[in-house]
């Protein structure tokens, strides 16, 4: 039995399908990224996970019991805002004793209890010399730290994360990241992670949910939703610069910008489909060099390359190259519906 | 007694005598503090004008004060000889403060109207408070139009509506009671409070409740605890004005009571202090004063949030 389980979960605003039949279970103790573009229904699906807000059908299980009528405060769930949601007019520790405090109506702890829970959830945080200031006296990372300690303090069967790296400056993100996937991983606590950034992805989820129009692309661990997408729209929204898709008259096809390099650097080139590649642009990048250009047949689709800058192959603009993609990189759809289809014959169509 | 009449006597040099202290203690502090430098000289001589101009203001705002003070204490002939002197020429008197308070209900008037004004606050939040915080978070078109049909209950002027009221308040049994003014007062101070309630309520965002519905309170608790501390300043500056509302109401109050001790200040002063044409200036002014001064102070500390109230309903629709 999965800790959360969604079944058939929709909701509608009016006649926007926010979120639309979403299947979905989340195993004890996993770190669950559910990742998206803005407005595919990610949030709003969290906010339901949270009671926020009610879905229009389906039904929530949190712990084996369908909390799907239930209010937020019966649901044994935390959350972290965007905006972290810090209360303005308590401080740091009345903020992270707030939900112990309401807790204690039915389990009575006494205000010793209380200072005890606050205080080891801060030292956790360090943010223990932080407990008499008010939000407003806090930097952006240090409130996210309060934000965390007190949806963590109560010990929730689930934490729900709404985008709260998306606040801090890009040098912070990092650390914060690190921090958060330590934290997770050392209080084993089950965290659902809510993003639209693809490197926080996949840089902390155990197992990532990709969606986009209100319903799963797919679902799966980083290096397989990467790897071997489920549709056009997974393998073209993961990866940056994002998968090159050319299209021909019975099926489009596609490969990533890493895995397009010169023939020469091809390390199987017997079993490697060979492109002739015309070099428009070139940027040097440190690390590597963008190209941009076309494939011959395909004049009107840009296609990219990424090939290491510490590779001594002299590319230059306005010039025909012959290069290689392995053929296991190179995946096919449907031209209709973008669903991944089998290995197609590719003579005569590049 | 005797230095109230010499205060009174010496009323405008002692205003321009202090005020230039004033001036005198500020330039020496900045003096001690930064020494008397080129700098801080150019420095008081630039800033100078804009004293000037905010001194004038000054006067433009207190003189009604300063005149209404003056004149409280001025025997009739003083008063009436043109042209009006600038200051006392017979010595001045309290014997019209004196006949405020023994001749006329005036302390009646001001009980009757903390207690109108009091209970017409409470019952005011009672329904303005839930009745703004629902306006507020109903975003739809719905919340909306009703706040807008709400507020022009509060366009329909005394005026049109005191004929029908007063038949109410007969019906009730209410007459020459100020349990009248409390039953009716709520007609204007409740649309208008929800109006400021509600930019306040506005200005606390969605999300801090969120937080508390989901740290475990329900929605009443979230509103006690996290939205109203937050839009306090906002309630307090409500009250005050609920009550200066009730406390000026003059239509309502003159029609549903007629009996003297019973009545409010906005009605009873008048009434008692103006016989036909004859005007009683002094005890007028002084009446007018003495309720005027805490007023004023409870408006001036809470300007800022009062302001603030009327326009995030402004901006927010």
């Amino acid at each position: 039995m999965s800790l959360v389980e969604l079944q058939g979960i929709k909701k509608f605003f009016d006649d926007v399908r926010a979120v639309d039949g979403i299947e979905l279970e989340i195993e004890n103790g996993e770190f669950l990224v559910i990742l998206g573009p803005s407005g595919c229904g990610k949030t709003t699906l969290m906010r339901m996970i949270a009671g926020l807000e009610k879905p229009t059908a389906g039904q929530i299980f949190i712990g084996g019991e369908d909390v799907t009528a239930l209010p937020p405060r019966k649901r044994g769930v935390s959350m972290v805002f965007q905006s972290y949601a810090l209360y303005p007019h308590m401080n740091v520790f009345n903020n992270i004793a707030f939900p112990l405090k309401a807790q204690s109506r039915e389990k009575k702890y006494d205000k010793r209890a209380i200072r005890d829970k606050v205080e080891n959830t801060a030292r956790l945080l360090e943010i223990d010399m932080l407990l008499d200031r008010r939000p407003r006296q806090l930097s952006g990372g240090q409130r996210q730290r309060v934000a965390i300690a007190r949806a963590m303090v109560t010990q929730p069967a689930v934490l729900l994360l709404d985008e709260p790296l998306s606040n801090l400056d890009a040098k912070l993100r990092a650390n914060a990241r690190d921090e958060l996937k330590e934290f997770q991983r050392s209080s084993n606590i089950t965290a659902v992670f809510v993003t639209h950034d693809q490197i926080e992805a996949m840089g902390l989820g155990d197992r990532i949910v990709v969606m986009s129009h209100g319903k799963i692309q797919q679902i799966g661990t980083p290096q397989l939703i990467y790897d071997d997408p489920a549709n056009e729209f997974v393998a073209t929204f993961l990866g940056s610069p994002s998968m090159n898709i050319l299209r021909s008259d019975a099926f489009s096809f596609g490969f990533r910008p890493e895995n397009f390099l010169p023939k020469t650097l091809a390390d199987n080139p017997e079993n490697s489909r060979i492109f002739h590649y015309y070099v428009k642009r070139v940027e040097y990048l440190g690390s590597d060099r963008l190209l941009y250009g076309y494939v011959h047949g395909h004049d009107n689709e840009l296609t990219l390359a990424k090939v290491p800058s510490n590779v001594r192959v002299s590319l230059d603009v306005d010039c025909d190259y012959e290069f290689a993609v392995h053929n296991s990189d190179i995946k096919f759809f449907d031209k209709q519906s973008g669903q991944r289809i089998e290995e197609q014959n590719l003579q005569g169509v590049v | 007694m005797a230095l109230l009449i010499w205060i009174l006597q010496n009323f405008w040099s002692l205003l321009v005598l202090s005020f230039a202290t004033l001036v005198g203690l500020r330039i020496a502090y900045r003096f001690r503090k930064y020494g008397a430098t080129r700098a801080e000289l150019s420095h008081i001589l630039r800033r100078s004008p804009f004293y000037l101009v905010v001194l004038i203001f000054c006067f433009f705002a207190a003189a009604p004060f300063m005149i209404m003070f003056l004149h409280s204490f001025k025997v009739d002939g003083d008063l009436y000889r043109r042209p009006q002197p600038f200051i006392y020429r017979q010595d001045p008197t309290l014997e019209h403060l004196e006949s405020l308070f023994t001749n006329t209900a005036y302390l009646d008037f001001i009980r009757n109207s903390v207690v109108v004004g009091v209970a017409v606050v409470i019952i005011t939040l009672i329904l303005a408070l839930p009745a703004a915080y629902a306006l507020a978070r109903l975003t739809g078109r719905w919340g909306e139009r009703a706040g807008i049909l709400m507020f022009l209950v509060y366009l329909v002027p005394p005026t049109l509506l005191f004929i029908p009221m007063f038949r109410i308040v007969v019906m009730l049994g209410l007459k020459d009671s100020p349990l009248a003014l409390i039953v009716v007062y709520p007609s204007f101070t409740v649309p208008f409070s929800m109006w400021l309630l509600q930019g306040f309520f506005k200005a606390v965002p969605p999300e801090l409740e969120e937080a508390a519905l989901v740290d475990g309170y329900n929605r009443v608790e979230a509103f006690l605890r996290v939205v109203l501390p937050l839009s306090l300043p906002g309630i307090i500056s409500t009250i005050v004005f609920t009550f200066t509302l009730t406390l000026h109401e003059f239509i309502y109050a003159l029609v549903f009571i007629t009996n003297t001790s019973r009545r409010t200040l906005s009605v009873g002063v008048p009434t008692e202090l103006i016989l036909g044409d004859v005007y009683f200036w002094q005890p007028l002014l002084a009446a007018a004063l003495i309720i005027a001064i805490p007023v004023g102070f409870a408006y001036n500390l809470f300007l800022d949030s009062l302001v603030q109230g009327f326009t995030m309903g402004a901006v927010k629709g």
